[in-house]
């Protein structure tokens, strides 16, 4: 990109309009329909001759279906269907649909299991005991094959194969490169720079949705489907839907008006879905299927544990020279998500650092475990666990400051990122400065406690499709009632993260009206336009902008009428805000905005005012329109001798662009900070042959009330050209920098180096000892 | 999923003893915060439960200067941690019910049924044997009392006899100068305790150890007794070289097993750490009380 670009200065950009709606605490808009127990989840859902399925799961990490026979299960009174692969198309699916090849999945497999919990059969019976009992009746035959549960054995020549044709189980590779990384390496070596390399391992982690996977599926002999599910894209489960079951999508319709939870693990096919509908286009009655937690635990999906090796170069006084790293990921059984965070954490292992020279070497290795996938923070907080740790040690290796040092380097407004994206809005540095004067203010913390800090930024709405979505990527329509009322009806996906909250403020906003005069009209295909749905931090800005147009057609009407009912001179600017339609220059000339809405329709013949909005990013590199930026500062204490761990404070200086809504921000934060946390020092999935070793919540550890630490935010103002009102991605960023800032507090509390996650006590006791023999021996 | 049984509600203790052993495959069950696990988890499925949680006259907590403190069987763990007379006599016992569990769980679980199930992590035993604690039990054919330390036979099987029930834990008035310490080892705040240290430390008048008990939880299929370590503080000095010294033996000793939450080294270890620092803490306490 040119450089007379870069001498615009984004961020110096302000509207000078003084918003009534934005950035105003605002409730959520379904929290009293929640909190009351009005709103209605997958679960919650039953219908009249409902029947109830499970789903029978392998036991074998690998092995090839020989035989299933159903004849006893069928003869149990109360059970209806029983179905294997034989009943479904066969087809392999898969959420990545414009490559064959990593549609990989068919969830009744009709030749081989290749996870333990993989499904094999289901039953619908009258009653989830029967359905259940019905399980034990199916007798499958298998044969057991080698399996293969690491990727650095799964990556081996003489590993067993996983998929066929698929070479030493590599699923997909990404290679992310600019500068001349070899020559940068020498040149750091020819004029003494410092060079280190260290290798890594992040664990997965389960997303622990308060609502496992749902879905209650009801197909009529009118050959139309309609099935309820807790997915994080209602548009995405309907074109599965209708593509495994050979259906058109507009004779599929899904319903997911309260979801309870996702973060990531959500809008993939799941076996709720795919298994119900099956059962129900059997039997042409509504089945339901609820995951128990062990279920969801065992067979659904899990952040992507990786494999990091990562060589650094920098220059005695703090330059980041060149980086060169490659990762092994656990890919598990399937392709899921798994490829795209395969890209992201390359591509933010880089973030938020201006590198002449970078090289990334990403290796999705399947293996006979649970699939991984996406999960908020999308390999960006596996990437930044290494990246800013390994920053901070070479700081203290050369005796540098390591804010000074993150400062020198980070990104700025309208920068490139050679050949992959381009940054509009940017404070890194400002978030930077502000956690400086926050640590520095605190003092001295006493022995075996510190401050580890990290910097770390984040896509706003990834622009990806790999799904092959012929539609908009978000789409809005609004429509004005004669009261003014207004009914706004979104593609996009609120799945607890307040995203009908958002777009309700954003109409809002933009129509000039209130919060209570919007009623949000979300999650059901066939009322409201498509939308890729709640993943890629993406519904903020995409969404946000749909809505905005769509509101900004609707109020154009409004006004057009307003002139000419005012007959104002052209020059004059009209406005509404607060229900008060006015002259910009004059505001107490105006009129209500009810009338002019009454006026308005009964003009158009009677017809509501509709306006319709959508958004394509273009131009805008294969990433994302816009990134957020922050630096995390954890204030953490370690018991030496025991190894445990205490934080105490989190603070986070924060870069949004413009923040929509302040209780939305905190709900983010808190919610980051604690999942975050979890993976830094408590979760994990520990598998024996690749078995789960702790599909509870008594042995899968999640942060509680009493563990949360204080949390804490620096708003770092600025203004996003490409957002809706200014507006970037806030919550899913803020789970990248945690696990990294906790890592550089246990180093600077006890001077030890932790390469590996989650970080518990026998890991920190373990690195403890390591560094005495160390010196012992020094 | 939990299998379907026949409900028994008994009107009173002497009802419970008669049904309890008229009914062969029956199960007690109290405030249900262990059993209704296991039972969902199906490893236990009984065709009867026998619901003493209404049970009144098991609920009680008295004290007396002489005889000490008396804790019926249905007494729920929040009205421990509750009650003024623990907290002023006896403050270890509310202390350790703080981290009990959570507040849901703690008003709905009690103490008899906490000694009954008998798992090796609970936190009241290890506390209550340090206190010198015994315990009441009994059925149709009668009553028995024995020290709290017999109870426990082996993981979550314990001295009751077929028809009996838990009806009462007494704690004895301890010694003068007597403090007892308590901490469980957990990443979550109440969580069960990967392991757990009670110290009882009696004083002379002179600050020398005039007894110590010293109780490991989750460190061996029962509470575990480190008498070594005990007879070695009687008659010392306050000494952290000493307290060391002690928590090697409770290294030593324990046989704790590994599970994917610690290896069997780092049980040991932390249950040496948490050894020398109850001691210490309890003969610190123990010197300020009269
Ligand atoms: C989330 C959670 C966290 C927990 N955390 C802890 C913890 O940190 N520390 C800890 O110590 N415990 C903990 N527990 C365990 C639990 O609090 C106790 O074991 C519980 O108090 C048992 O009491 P109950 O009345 O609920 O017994 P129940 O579950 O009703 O019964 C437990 C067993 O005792 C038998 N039983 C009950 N009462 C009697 C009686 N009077 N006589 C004979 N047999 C009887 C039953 O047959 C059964 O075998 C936790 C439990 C939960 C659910």
């Amino acid at each position: 990109m040119s450089t007379e670009i870069k001498e615009l200065k984004y961020s110096t950009f302000k509207t000078n309009i003084k918003y009534s709606v934005i950035n105003t605490k605002v409730h959520n808009v379904d929290g009293i329909a929640k909190v009351t127990g009005r709103a209605q989840y997958t679960f919650d859902i039953k219908l009249p001759g409902m029947l109830y399925g499970k789903i029978l799961r392998s036991p074998h990490p690998h092995a090839r279906i020989i035989n299933i026979d159903t004849t006893r299960a069928m003869e149990l009174p109360g059970v209806k269907a029983v179905v294997t692969g034989k009943d479904t198309l066969g087809i392999k699916q898969g959420i990545w649909r414009r490559y064959e090849e990593l549609c990989d999945e068919q969830i009744l497999p009709l030749e081989k299991v290749r996870y333990i919990g993989e499904p094999v059969a289901a039953v619908a019976a009258v009653t989830e005991e029967i359905a259940e009992q019905a399980l034990d009746l199916i007798d499958v035959e298998y044969e057991v094959l080698p399996a293969v549960f690491e990727p650095l054995d799964a990556i081996k020549k003489d590993a067993p194969v996983i998929h066929e044709g698929v070479e030493r189980n590599v699923n997909v590779t990404r290679h992310i490169e600019w500068g001349d990384v070899d020559e940068a390496f020498a040149e750091a070596e020819k004029n003494g720079g410092y060079i280190r390399e260290d290798w890594f391992r992040c664990s997965g982690q389960h997303h622990m949705c308060m609502e496992t996977r749902a879905a209650v599926s009801s197909y009529t002999p009118e050959g139309k489907l309609t099935v309820w599910a807790s997915t994080q894209s209602a548009y995405y489960t309907q074109a599965l839907i209708a593509g495994v079951l050979g259906m058109r999508e507009g004779d599929v319709r899904v319903i997911a008006t309260y979801v309870g939870g996702g973060f990531g693990g959500k809008f993939e096919l799941d076996a709720a879905m795919f298994c119900s509908a099956v059962l129900s286009k059997k039997l042409c009655k509504p089945v339901k299927i609820v995951f128990t937690r062990e279920e969801d635990m065992i067979a659904s999906k899990r952040r992507t544990p990786m494999y990091y090796y990562v060589r650094t170069a920098m220059s005695r006084d703090g330059q980041l020279l060149a980086r060169e790293s490659r990762m092994f990921s656990n890919g598990g059984a399937y392709t899921g998500m798994g490829a795209t965070a395969l890209y992201l954490s390359g591509f933010f292992h880089s973030f938020p650092y201006k590198w002449k020279a970078y090289r990334y070497d990403g290796y999705r290795v399947y293996t006979n475990t649970m699939p991984s996938t996406s999960m908020r923070g999308f390999g960006a907080p596996q990437a930044m666990f290494c990246s800013e740790q390994q920053i901070e040690w070479m700081c203290a290796d050369l005796g540098l400051d390591p804010y000074e040092v993150r400062r020198k380097n980070a990104h700025t407004e309208c920068y490139e990122v050679p050949g992959q994206a381009f940054i509009q809005s940017c404070g890194m540095t400002e978030c930077i400065d502000k956690i400086e004067q926050w640590a520095k203010s605190k003092g001295d913390l006493g022995p075996n406690r510190a401050i580890g800090i990290s910097s770390c930024g984040f896509m706003s709405g990834g622009i990806f499709n790999w799904f092959d979505s012929p539609y908009s990527f978000s789409s809005a329509v609004v429509t004005i009632n004669i009261d003014g009322t207004v009914e706004l009806h979104v593609g996009c996906q609120d799945i607890g993260q307040g995203s009908n909250t958002t777009m309700a403020i954003i109409a809002a906003e933009t129509l000039g009206v209130k919060v209570e005069d919007i009623k949000v009209h979300s999650g059901d295909t066939d009322h409201c336009p498509a939308d890729l749905g709640a993943w890629g931090s993406r519904q903020t800005l995409m969404a946000g902008n749909a809505v905005k147009m769509a509101c900004e057609d609707a109020k154009r009407q409004l006004l057009e009428f307003a002139y000419a009912e005012m007959g104002l001179n052209i020059v004059y600017d009209l406005d509404i805000k607060d229900r008060w339609v006015h002259v910009i220059a004059r505001p107490e000339r105006g009129m209500k905005y009810e009338d002019l809405v009454r006026k308005a329709i009964r003009a158009k013949d009677g017809q509501r005012i509709v306006g319709r909005g959508y958004y394509t990013p273009h131009r805008k590199g294969m990433i994302s329109p816009a990134y957020s930026y922050m630096m995390q500062a954890v204030d953490a204490e370690i018991d030496p001798e025991t190894g445990k761990i205490k934080v105490h404070e989190i603070m986070t200086a924060h870069d949004c662009g413009q923040p929509i809504n302040p209780l939305g921000l905190v709900g983010q934060l808190e919610g980051a900070a604690s999942m975050a946390l979890g993976y830094a020092y408590l979760e994990d999935l520990p598998m024996d042959e690749g078995k789960l070793l702790n599909p509870n919540l008594v042995d899968y550890k999640v942060i509680r009330a009493p563990e949360m630490p204080k949390t804490g935010m620096i708003d770092i103002e600025t203004y996003e050209a490409e957002g809706p009102y200014g507006a970037k991605e806030a919550g899913e960023g803020l789970t990248n920098p945690t696990a990294a800032a906790l890592g550089n507090a246990i180093f600077h509390a006890l001077g030890i180096q932790m390469k590996e996650l989650p970080l518990t006590p026998e890991r920190i006791l373990r690195a403890l000892r390591e560094k005495k023999e160390k010196e012992a021996n020094k | 999923m939990i299998n379907d049984f026949n409900y028994l509600k008994p009107g009173s203790v002497k009802e419970a003893f008669e049904m309890y052993a008229e009914h062969d495959d029956c199960k007690v069950i109290c405030g249900g915060q262990s059993l209704l696990i296991v039972m969902r988890q199906g490893m236990v499925a009984p065709e009867y439960l026998l619901d003493i949680k209404g049970l009144d006259e098991l609920r009680y907590i008295k004290y007396d200067e002489k005889d000490g403190l008396r804790i019926g069987a249905t007494t729920t763990h929040r009205e421990i941690e509750k009650s003024p007379i623990i907290q002023e006599k006896y403050p270890v016992l509310s202390l350790m019910e703080t981290k009990l569990a959570s507040i849901q769980t703690r008003n709905w679980g009690t103490i008899g049924g906490n000694l009954a199930h008998a798992d090796p992590a609970g936190d009241p035993a290890p506390v209550l044997i340090a206190l010198n604690a015994n315990i009441k039990v009994g059925g149709k054919n009668g009553e028995r009392t024995m020290p709290l330390e017999d109870f426990f036979k082996d993981y979550f099987e314990t001295a009751l006899e077929k028809g009996e029930l838990v009806l009462e834990v007494h704690v004895p008035v301890p010694p003068a100068k007597t403090s007892v310490a308590y901490q469980k080892f957990n990443l979550l705040d109440s969580d069960m305790g990967i392991v757990a240290v009670a110290a009882s430390i009696t004083l002379n008048g002179d600050d020398t150890c005039k007894d110590a008990r010293i109780v490991l939880g989750n460190a061996a299929p029962i509470p575990k007794r480190v008498k070594n370590a005990e007879e070695l503080l009687k008659g010392k000095k306050f000494d952290e070289k000493l307290f060391e010294e002690v928590g090697r033996i409770s290294y030593e000793e324990s046989e704790p097993v590994a599970d994917i939450h610690a290896s069997e080294e780092h049980r040991r270890h932390l249950l040496s750490v948490l050894t020398k620092r109850m001691i210490k803490k309890a003969w610190e306490q123990a010197r300020a009380v009269a």
